[in-house]
Parts: C-alpha cells; structure tokens; sequence
C-alpha cells in the first residue's frame, strides 16, 4: 500500500511537470516579437520580379543586406543608387543585396528599376507577410544579415552610402 | 520515530489520525468534553506523514489549503497588473516598444519592459496558473481517497466518547415501556429514520445503529475540482498550434485577403453601414444631430486555397467553402473559424475598370479590357491593338525633379503608361498615358500629354457600370478557439459539483445502547438546525420529550 502510493505521487507529479514543462516552454520561446540584432533572420520562400521562387537560406553563406521598400518612399528611392553601387562593390565577396518591395504591383516595380537602373534582385511582398514577419514598420528598413544567416544590424530610414560600407565591412570582417 | 497508533478498539491508524478510522474514538485529546474535530472524519491525509521525503514535501507543499489560498490570491492580484494599460494583442498593427512610451510616457514603458504589456502570456502568469492546477489535484487527492475509504467501511457501533462529543448529541435512559427490550426501541427508530430518507445500518445484536443520508453530497467539491482541472488544461491546450488564434485583419472590399497561418481566405463582397432616420430616433439623439449606425454588416466569402498555397509564383487556386453576412454578435463560423465585425472605414477607391479602346474621331470600339488598380497585368491586346502597360502610379504625383512618382500605393490617382502598337500607329509604338479618374484626367491634362494619339485613340469606360469601387474598408476579428468546447464541459462538470456540494447535506446519526442507556449522536456538514430537528422528532415519536435546541452541544458551527 505504502508503496503503491508512493508510485501514484510520483506518477502525479510527473505529469504535472511534463504538462507543466510543455506549456511553460512555449510561452518562454514563443516568439511573439520581432527578429532584433543577433537573433536568426527569419526564413521566408516569396516570388522575385523574374517570376521564380526565392528564399533567404539560398543566400546562406553569404552575407546579406535585405532592404525592405516601396516606390512611393522618397528615402528608399534616393538610397537605391548607393546599395547598387556597393553591391558592384562587394561583388567578390558575395554579399547580396536584395530589395523586398512591400505592397506594389509588378508593372509599377519594374518600371521603377528600369528608371533607377537597379540590378540587385528585387523581390515582392504582396500581401505585407515578409513585413509583419520582420517587424518592419517604416521605409526603408534594412538587414544586415550574417552568412551565418542571424542578424548583424537593423537600420530603419535612409542610408548613405559611407554608412552601407561601414556596416558591411564590420559585418563581413574587413 | 515511532508513534503507538493502535486505537483500544484494535484499529492500526495512520499516524496524525485524529479520530479512530473504526471506532471513532478520539486519539488526540482524549480527555476533553469540547465537541470533536470532524473535518474529514478525522482520517489523517495523504500528506500527514512521519519523515517525509524531497517528494513528499512537494507533494505537501500542494497539498495545503492555505498554500492554495496564496496562489488564488498572487494570481488575482497579478491579472489586474494586466488590466492598467492596453494589452499589446489588442492592436492592430502597433510597436509596442514606442507606443507604451509616447501613450502612457514613462510609467507606460516600465509597464512594457516589465513585460505587463502581455501579462496573461508572460511565464509567470502561467506558472502560477500551473501552480493552481496542481494544487487542485494534489489538495484533492490527498483527501478524497481517506475520506472515501472512512466513509466507505464505517463501524457501525462507534465509541462512546465519540457519540457524546458530537456538536448534537443526547444521551437518557430508554423510556419506560422500552426498557424491558432496547433493541425494540432500535428498531422504531430505524423504521422512522427510513421514512425520513435516511439509509439505515443496524450491527449484528440490535443495539448500534448508523443512519445516513446524502452522502453523495460530500463528493461535490471534488467534482467541482475535477471540472476546473478541465477548464484549466483546456486553457493551457490553446497553446497548442493551430488551437487558438486572435486577430485583427483589414478586408477591402471586392479583395479576397489571405488569414495568416490558414489556408483561408476571405472575400469582403460588400459592406454596409446603415444609419437610423431621422424619425426613427429618439428626441435626446435628434437634438445632437449624430448619425447613428443601425447596422455594419459585411458580406462575407470564405474561401479555401486548394492549390499553390505556398507557391508564391503562382496564384492560389480557390474553392469557395462559406458564405455568411456578418452582422456585430452574429459572427461567420466555418468549422471553428470566427469571423466577428469589429471596426470599418470609408475610403472610396477605384478597384478596376473595365476600359474600352475607341477610335477618337468616329466613337467606334475596338474593345475592352479589364484594367486593375491594384496588380495591373502588363499587356492587353484590344482588337488589332496590342497595348504594352510600361507603368503604373497608383497615386500619381511628379516629385521635385518634375519625374512622374507614386505618392503611396493606394489607388487614389491612378495612372497608367500604354505603350500601343498597332494599324496607324509608329512600328516602336506609341505612347499613351491614361488616367482613370476625370479630374485627373483634367488635373494632370492627359489629352495634353497625350497629344497627337490622343487624337487618334481614346481608353475609356462606357459608364459606370464599367467601374468597379471598394467604398468601404472591413476590420473584422478573426479567431479560432478549439479549446473552447472543453472549456464549456469543464464549467459544466464544475457546476455539477457546486450543486451537489451546495443543495444537499451529508447527515449522519449514530446510536447505541449501553443497557437501558441510550446515546445519541448527529453529524452534518451544514444545516445543524435541520439535523437537530429531525433528531428531536426522531426522539419526541419514539417517547421522550425533548427540545431540539437542547441537543445543540455549542462548538464552532460551520
């Protein structure tokens, strides 16, 4: 009887802790906030302007700087010219640039690059889940992301030219 | 250490026993008169036990009541922290780490890095919703189990002392005419208590008795714990994915929108907002001069993506699953997916035309062709016309440099930039720009831009019907509850307990004759009055004469 009992507490008490554990854990990691410096930018599988499938692990290994942005932004249309000319730049090195369009039509993107001359690769956001998913509120907004693929700076507004090239050497390491 | 727990009847009690499991007798206090202790029969609980291991000081660190109180308690007093400020899931679309600061100013932005902005998500809060559970569990099981094994083999002659010291007792030698033959007397009082509803246990020679009612009563609280154990873990289950989702989504008319993490989406048809009448309104409202929404009212289409889901090159292929008219309380409901009414805005704009392409000069038509504001396709062909779309502003300005940009990506000025080849027409194409609206058609003089070909060809609609505008804006709160059914089963089953537990009461007589010496005991866990009542008639039938006041013996009333 003593016994028995004994195993009925334990039992108890380890299901309690299984149950407990399980709804503890995921209120602890659910990630209820956005990606910060440091954290894994998150994964996302959307169609670029040349109509394939592209997602962010295809980059993995190489660093990153994904800017998120529209036509109508006036900053976004004046720092254009800067990332193109640093992605010419670091071109050896691999780094990506990638512009993620939030919102707009196809016609009115590429008309826009054709204007601006952009050759980085422009990906589209239709329906703002990319956005929601990175947390970004204002344009542009861009991530500096590590080969490793975790977050290495997050800039919100527009960004001159010595700023991409600062950041990307102390991203890259050089 | 050893404690001698052997009661005189022969009984081997569990230590801290406060009354004999068999006979009754009191272990503890054995000299005393007061009336006894009879919370659980006196049966020693689970966790009262010699040298107690690590396990069992947790189990008794649940097990206690008092430690119970405390939880229910912290756990009040942090959810009203959650109800100060707003709770960051009831925004739209926000940041909370500036809103708290800019709204509530410093006070606000300790409420939001103390984490209160999502009190009822945050790990604590849900630890001690853990900790109410298990001490639900564990307080209950450390009584329900003696006490069913107490109430489930009870001696029916009990020790004397114990009868006495019941809170209504009654002790008197047999009346005259019974004194030849008690057991007789037994007997009388056995057929009155059954009449009375009481389940009747004589011992083998006639001279103890044991009457019982309601015992079922007593297991009330435990069931009214096993139905917020469910309550509880279905709580905890909507963290499960897929079990719980509460969102806010915007529905433009005429535009199915995808609800995140499903494969539904929704189509806002047509909203509607109706206003009362001016003579359908009370004299106070007529007098303010407000308009008044009688109804919001969307007509919904729910769809399910049955194809290129998650291909985003391709378009969703979609299957109309659901159609409702969501009117406020009278939410779309598709299989556990709710879409309730929540907000609306008005903002008229162009969502397609269905624009013709026609000689300037003799008004004939070459054709049609259906022209979005929102994803434009970039080519038509219109009769011999191949119409080649080179851009797209949707709310069209020139900036500074006199370059033609977008002001925003709602359609508020559309723009369109044809490059059209054709019969007549330079081998290059030519250049047609096209605005949809006629003021800025006027505004931005398209006839001036467009200038000779203008004069040759004309985009346009026939007429209203050719146009097609979302005029409103939905917001509806979309939210799955899976959980829900089992929150309802377990407030049921706790209500069933709190019944039992409330509207019956467990009452219990005991008697014995010890020659012609009758004793008389009574238990009940609520309404002495009524016991004492019911005893005293039992004894005013079978020849005594006694008050029912007098039975009352004093002791805390509980």
């Amino acid at each position: 009887m003593g016994n028995n009992r004994k195993w009925i507490q334990i039992f108890i008490l380890l299901v309690i802790l299984v149950i407990g554990g399980i709804t503890l854990g995921s209120a602890l990691f659910r990630d209820h906030s956005v990606p910060g410096t440091g954290d894994k930018a998150p994964e996302f599988k959307v169609a670029g302007l040349d109509g394939q499938t592209h997602r962010l692990s295809d980059w993995r290994g190489k660093p990153v700087v994904l800017n998120f942005w529209a036509t109508y932004c006036e900053p976004c249309r004046n720092e254009m010219p800067a990332l193109q000319k640093q992605m010419d730049k670091w071109a050896d090195s691999g780094l990506v640039v990638i512009g993620m369009n939030v919102g707009e039509g196809q016609v009115t993107v590429r008309s826009f690059i054709e204007q601006y001359k952009v050759k980085f690769p422009i990906y589209m956001d239709p329906d703002d889940a990319i956005r929601k998913e990175y947390g970004v509120l204002n344009y542009p907004t861009t991530f500096f992301i590590k080969p490793d693929g975790s977050i290495h700076l997050i800039k919100v507004g527009e960004m001159t030219e010595t700023f991409i090239e600062q950041t990307i050497t102390g991203m890259v390491g050089r | 250490m050893f404690e001698n727990t052997k009661c005189e009847c022969g009984h081997q009690n569990p230590p801290e026993t406060v009354l004999c499991e068999s006979c009754g007798k009191p272990l503890l206090d054995e000299g005393d008169q007061t009336p006894l202790e009879m919370r659980y029969d006196g049966v020693a609980r689970r966790s009262q036990k010699a040298n107690p291991n690590p396990i069992d000081l947790v189990w008794n660190f649940f097990s206690s009541v008092k430690i119970a109180v405390y939880l229910i308690v912290i756990t009040l007093l942090g959810s009203t922290l959650g109800t100060i400020y707003p709770q960051e899931n009831t925004f739209v679309n926000l940041d909370p780490s500036t809103y708290y600061k800019e709204n509530y100013g410093t006070l606000g932005h300790l409420y939001y890095l103390l984490g209160l902005s999502h009190t009822y998500e945050s790990w604590w809060f849900i630890l001690l919703l853990l900790m109410i559970g298990t001490s639900l569990v564990i307080c209950s099981l450390d009584r329900v189990l003696p006490l069913y094994r107490a109430l489930s083999k009870q001696q029916i002659r009990k020790h004397l002392s114990f009868i006495l010291r019941q809170k209504a007792s009654f002790a008197d030698e047999l009346p005259a005419d019974y004194r030849d033959n008690p057991s007789a007397w037994v007997e009388a009082a056995a057929s009155r208590l059954r009449k009375k509803g009481y389940k009747v246990y004589k011992d083998a020679n006639g001279t103890a008795l044991l009457a019982e009612k309601h015992r079922f009563s007593r297991w009330g609280p435990y069931i009214n714990h096993i139905g917020l154990i469910i309550f509880l873990l279905a709580v905890l289950m909507r963290s499960i994915p897929g079990w719980h989702m509460d969102q806010y989504i915007a529905f433009p008319e005429g535009q199915p929108v995808k609800i995140p993490k499903t494969s539904y989406y929704l189509l806002n048809e047509k909203f509607t907002v109706d206003y009362y009448q001016e003579e359908e309104m009370s004299e106070e409202f007529r007098e303010k001069g407000q308009a008044v929404p009688k109804i919001y009212e969307t007509q919904a289409v729910l769809f399910r993506c049955t194809e290129n889901c998650d291909n985003p090159v391709a378009e969703p292929i979609l299957e109309e699953v659901h159609r409702h008219n969501i009117i406020v309380n009278k939410p779309l409901d598709y299989k556990g997916l709710l879409a309730y009414q929540f907000d609306y805005r008005e903002n008229p704009v162009l969502r397609s035309v269905h624009a013709s392409l026609k000689d300037k000069k003799t008004g004939e038509a070459f054709g049609s062709f259906d022209l979005s504001m929102t994803d434009p396709k970039p080519a038509y062909s219109v009769g011999p016309y191949n119409l080649e779309l080179k851009g797209y502003y949707p709310d069209f300005q020139l900036d500074a440099n006199g370059r033609p940009v977008s002001a925003s990506r709602d359609p508020n000025a559309p723009a369109f930039i044809f490059l059209i080849k054709g019969p007549g027409l330079a081998a290059e194409g030519e250049v047609y720009m096209y605005f949809p609206r006629q003021i800025d058609k006027e505004r931005f003089r398209q006839d001036e831009i467009n200038g000779a070909l203008g004069a040759k060809l004309e985009i346009g609609v026939r007429s209203m019907e050719d146009v097609q505008i979302s005029a409103y804006t939905s917001y509806l709160n979309v939210r799955v509850d899976r959980a829900m059914p089992y929150i309802w089963t377990g407030a049921a089953i706790s209500m069933i307990g709190l019944i039992m537990g409330f509207y019956w009461q467990h009452r219990r007589i005991w008697l014995r004759m010890d020659g012609i010496t009758l004793s008389l005991g009574a238990h009940t866990n609520k309404n002495w009055f009524g016991l004492r009542k019911e005893c005293a008639d039992l004894l005013n039938q079978t020849g005594y004469a006694v008050e029912a006041k007098s039975l009352d013996k004093g002791g805390k009333s509980s």
